[in-house]
């Protein structure tokens, strides 16, 4: 169990666009890493470490903690680079959170971004670097056809295993392409209510979204998420600091449990033994143990807002129902009578997720900065309405095989 | 604080293109890591792993390790840069309470992708990179031309320190350049990459990997009898290369001085018996000793011709031959921790020191090394 | 689209290039004992000692029981499709692999539907990604049975295995 209370006291982003070309890549972090600080009222000097990490590569530049640090403040102190792929963000958040909890730190500063626009590449995937690219040159080298490649990688290319993931779930829940279209809408319409936002669409209708093209069944070009140009950063402190703060959100669980890799292949183009892409049994684990360290025996009821990483739409159900929030394969029933709504029962992702926004590396800080913004009811227009105890932020990716799950709530444990 | 130890490591043998796959790599060595602990992978409850992505060649380099590394369905992180930062990382994880027993791996195999080619990349795109003079070994070289030339010290001064390192590294079976007999001339006589830098002046492009386990004070003492203690813990990173004094290893210096107060040492030249430092390059390990307190500005070269940091010294430097002896950059920090820990528990063989009770490990990244850690490990009693 | 959009001005674009260079990967030769099954018309799966678990193409590691999987199984080639894609009909410069156009290349036909499946093998616990081949796109659905189709010639190639064909 954890030694010592942490709690978010301070939260900064960017606004995020698919081209922020007013601004260099560290003039951005800056951005995002002075508001965190100004919000918390803390000075770059009182800062005693800071954690940072965006996808390897994306931008251009490699290990850029060494060129952005002056901005951030970085000289002189502890500085930790972390980087796990979709859950960077989210895995920088609890690197500063066990930084204070630790007790070698009290005042801790996260900092996670992404900058595509830097790339000319679609996807930002720069150059030659592929998570799987080695293991396709390896079976290249074993007369694999050209096609297989195209089959196996071009029809998921804009949405890569999501596509798998969502038939999966699709075939054994019930859900419907339709359910698709609803909650992306949602997204939109959240999104719409969040000025740091991305893909925004004030009163957008699961016919707006059902109009897009197919890109992939069952995904339309609607329900795909952007590419964004953005940071974000929060400031961690511990408890006798946190105290003293009007605005805080304790931390009360964490956990990031990793499960086998289920993107089609392990290295060398070795199978795996996952069947079902929308198991992600890490998820449920890092999911219960979070809880448990938080106290909360029931999350669908505790829990009163979750914030989902959700690059496509069936995420938000698949993980939803992980995280414990819904009953098995019956997320998209909740989602039909309104529960996910930011007013509803269970609101999820009232900031528009990542469906609305996504500056990858920094995605899943995200989703832990706008569940503290829940938390402390700093929310502005996407605040849910109601009172906000407990909150869930959860972050995804790897090869679908990471997970980071974060609880924070009003109340130190 | 509770006290965390070190309670199992292993090393793979330094190489220059191993013929072994990455994930084989990775996984025997973390398999003996945890076999030397005595202890299964159901008893970690934490994993966290360094490396980059640039050097192992895939975005998101750790996923398809995650079976390789144990971490199935386990509570894992990566850093990336040096593994004495996941060490750093899993120290604290440990520390919060939240875990008990961690797991800490880096590799890198620099066969796969010339390391010396990814220091490009991590300059500042705007200027640095437009204008291409700089790399890690020709910014190394400014910074070894103004040590040089500040404080008059000579290229076969700094070529002692190659012949002490890698003659030492003949004793060491996992170091990869093994030296016996290597004389100043010859170091002066390697091949010229960027003046003052020789090839047998700067660390050599190996494949390896390392691995440690790490438990808190109560599981530690149920695991071992011999438990190496985190005594103390200093990180630091510097300002980007263009804007800070070359001639200083300031955030070396900085880390040195909070690890050295959280364990207590007011003296680290009396008070510590071994030193493992990453030098990447020779002139660098003078540029450490004085970071670390050993001797006044500009004095470094006078420990070295004093034989102060030779095996038989009142301070070794290296016995282990460092990282000039083998550089699988990400885990090269990592690799010094366990060396460290070996001459405390007495199990470093033809290069143990006798009668070592603290040391200190440290660990480096960046240009000039613009990131630090310093562990300094201290055994029973 | 309706999106809302904001103005704002831009900074100087530096161009640069990013010539990553040529990687060197080391890769474990697991593959050649697959093809050489396929060569056989066999499909050969890793078997692990510590719980049995069955994975085709084999792999090197059982990351459940941290142990190398040292076994090696055939496994049938009938099995069940687990999953599906139907792609839209692909056209000319819609889609790009390794920097090249499939259609254009002669892979794929203009207008041509593929269907990617995961066909989990009689005894094997994992999927294997393939091609359906030879059937109506109507009547795919999870659960289907199909079996291998094989090349007229093997020749110890990944490309031996064509697809699957719905078992009738």
């Amino acid at each position: 169990m954890m030694f010592r209370n942490v709690a978010i006291i301070g939260c900064g982003q960017t606004k995020h666009s698919s081209k922020r070309r007013d601004v260099s890549l560290p003039e951005m972090i800056e951005e995002a890493a002075w508001r965190a600080m100004e919000d918390a009222q803390v000075t770059p000097e009182e800062i005693d470490a800071i954690v940072v990490g965006n996808m390897q590569g994306f931008g251009g530049v490699a290990q850029p903690d060494q060129w952005i640090g002056d901005w951030i403040g970085a000289p002189g102190k502890p500085v930790m680079r972390i980087a796990t792929g979709g859950t960077t963000g989210g895995s920088v958040g609890q690197g500063a959170i066990y930084a204070v909890a630790s007790g070698m730190y009290d005042k801790v500063l996260a900092v996670a971004w992404e900058k595509h626009s830097d790339s000319k590449e679609p996807g930002a995937t720069t150059g030659l670097l592929h998570v799987a690219l080695a293991n396709f040159f390896h079976a290249f080298n074993y007369g694999m056809n050209l096609k297989s490649l195209v089959a196996t990688t071009v029809v998921g290319a804009a949405a890569g295993v999501a596509v798998y993931q969502a038939m999966f779930y699709m075939h054994r829940s019930g859900c419907r392409i339709e359910h698709f279209d609803m909650v992306a809408a949602k997204s939109r319409r959240n999104a719409a209510k969040n000025k740091y936002a991305h893909l925004q669409w004030p009163g957008c209708t699961p016919e707006d979204i059902a109009k897009t093209e197919m890109v992939a069944y069952p995904f339309r070009f609607g329900h795909i998420c952007p590419a964004s140009d953005g940071a974000s950063a929060i400031v961690v402190a511990a408890e006798d600091i946190a105290k003293k703060k009007e605005d805080k959100a304790w931390v009360k669980g964490l956990a990031s449990y990793s499960d086998e890799e289920n993107q089609l292949m392990s290295e060398s183009y070795g199978g795996v033994g996952i069947l079902d892409a929308s198991e992600q049994m890490g998820c449920r684990v890092s999911a219960m143990k979070a809880y448990r360290m938080a106290g909360i025996t029931d999350p669908k009821r505790e829990i009163d807002v979750a914030e989902i990483y959700q690059p496509f739409p069936s995420q938000e159900l698949i993980f939803a129902e992980r995280l414990g929030l819904f009953d098995e394969g019956k997320a998209w029933v909740a989602l039909e009578e309104g529960e996910m709504e930011i007013d509803g029962r269970m609101p999820t992702d009232p900031s528009g997720g990542v469906l609305a926004t996504n500056a990858i590396g920094s995605s899943a800080l995200q989703r832990i900065l706008e569940a503290a913004l829940q938390v402390m009811g700093k929310a502005e227009e996407h605040q849910v309405p109601k009172e906000v105890r407990n909150a869930v932020a959860h972050g995804w990716g790897g090869v679908t095989n990471y997970t980071t799950v974060t609880v924070l709530g009003d109340s130190p444990r | 604080m509770r006290r965390v130890a070190i309670v199992g490591y292993a090393q793979t043998q330094h190489q220059f293109d191993m013929q072994k796959t990455r994930e084989d790599m990775v996984f025997e060595v973390v398999k003996e890591a945890l076999s030397h602990a005595g202890i299964t992978r159901g008893e970690v409850d934490t994993v966290v792993t360094a490396s980059t992505d640039f050097l192992d060649g895939r975005t998101i380099s750790s996923v398809f390790l995650s079976m390789a590394v144990g971490a199935y369905l386990k509570d894992e992180s990566k850093t990336e840069e040096d593994g004495t930062s996941a060490a750093w990382y899993a120290f604290m994880r440990i520390l919060s309470g939240v875990h008990d027993v961690a797991l800490v791996e880096a590799h890198t195999q620099g066969s796969t992708f010339n390391p010396h080619q990814v220091s490009f990349y991590t300059l500042d795109p705007l200027f640095d990179r437009q204008i291409g003079v700089l790399n890690d070994v020709s910014a190394a070289a400014i910074q070894a031309r103004m040590y040089m030339s500040s404080y008059g010290v000579s290229e076969e001064e700094i070529a002692m320190v190659s012949v002490k390192n890698l003659s030492n590294a003949a004793k060491n079976p996992f170091a990869q350049r093994r030296m016996p007999d290597l004389t100043v001339e010859e170091v002066l006589g390697s091949k010229l990459y960027y003046h003052p830098i020789r090839e047998l002046m700067m660390s050599p492009i190996s494949d390896g990997a390392c691995a440690l386990v790490l438990a808190s004070e109560e599981k530690a003492k149920e695991i071992t009898d011999t438990p190496v203690w985190i005594e103390g813990v200093g990180v630091c990173q510097d300002f980007y290369l263009r804007d800070r004094n070359l001639l200083e290893l300031d955030s070396l210096r900085k880390a040195a001085k909070d690890a050295y107060e959280m364990a207590g040492i007011r003296d680290p030249y009396a008070e510590l018996d071994v030193f493992e430092v990453s030098e990447k390059f020779a002139h660098e390990e003078l540029m450490i000793y004085e970071a670390l307190g050993l001797c006044r500005r500009g004095k470094g070269k006078v420990l070295l011709e004093r034989g102060a940091t030779e095996k038989g010294g009142e301070i070794p430097v290296n016995p282990s031959g460092g990282a000039l002896a083998a550089d699988p950059v990400c885990a090269t920090g990592l690799v010094r921790m366990v060396e460290a820990a070996k001459q405390i528990r007495g199990e470093a063989g033809e290069y143990q020191i006798p009668g070592v009770r603290r040391a200190l490990a440290h660990g480096q990244f960046g240009m000039c090394a613009q990131k630090n850690w310093v562990f300094i490990l201290g055994g029973e009693g | 689209m309706p999106y809302l959009k904001e103005e704002r001005p831009e900074t100087l674009g530096v161009e640069g290039e990013w010539n990553i260079g040529a990687y060197t990967w080391k890769a474990n030769r697991l593959l050649e004992e697959f093809v050489e099954g396929l060569k056989q018309r066999k499909l050969v799966g890793s078997l692990c000692f510590g719980c049995g678990k069955v994975i085709v193409p084999p792999r090197n590691l059982c990351g459940r029981c941290h142990r190398k999987m040292e076994g090696r199984v055939v496994v049938s080639d009938v099995g069940t499709v687990t999953c599906f894609i139907i792609s839209p009909p692909i056209k000319r410069g819609k889609i790009k692999v390794l920097g090249m156009d499939p259609v254009e290349q002669g892979l794929i036909q203009e207008d041509e539907v593929i269907i990617p499946v995961f066909v989990k093998f009689d005894g094997a616990d994992s999927n294997l990604g393939t091609l359906l081949i030879g059937a109506d796109p109507k009547e795919v659905h999870i659960g289907m049975r199909v079996r291998a189709v094989w090349a007229k010639e093997t020749r110890g190639e990944l490309s031996d295995l064509e697809g699957v064909e719905p078992l009738r």
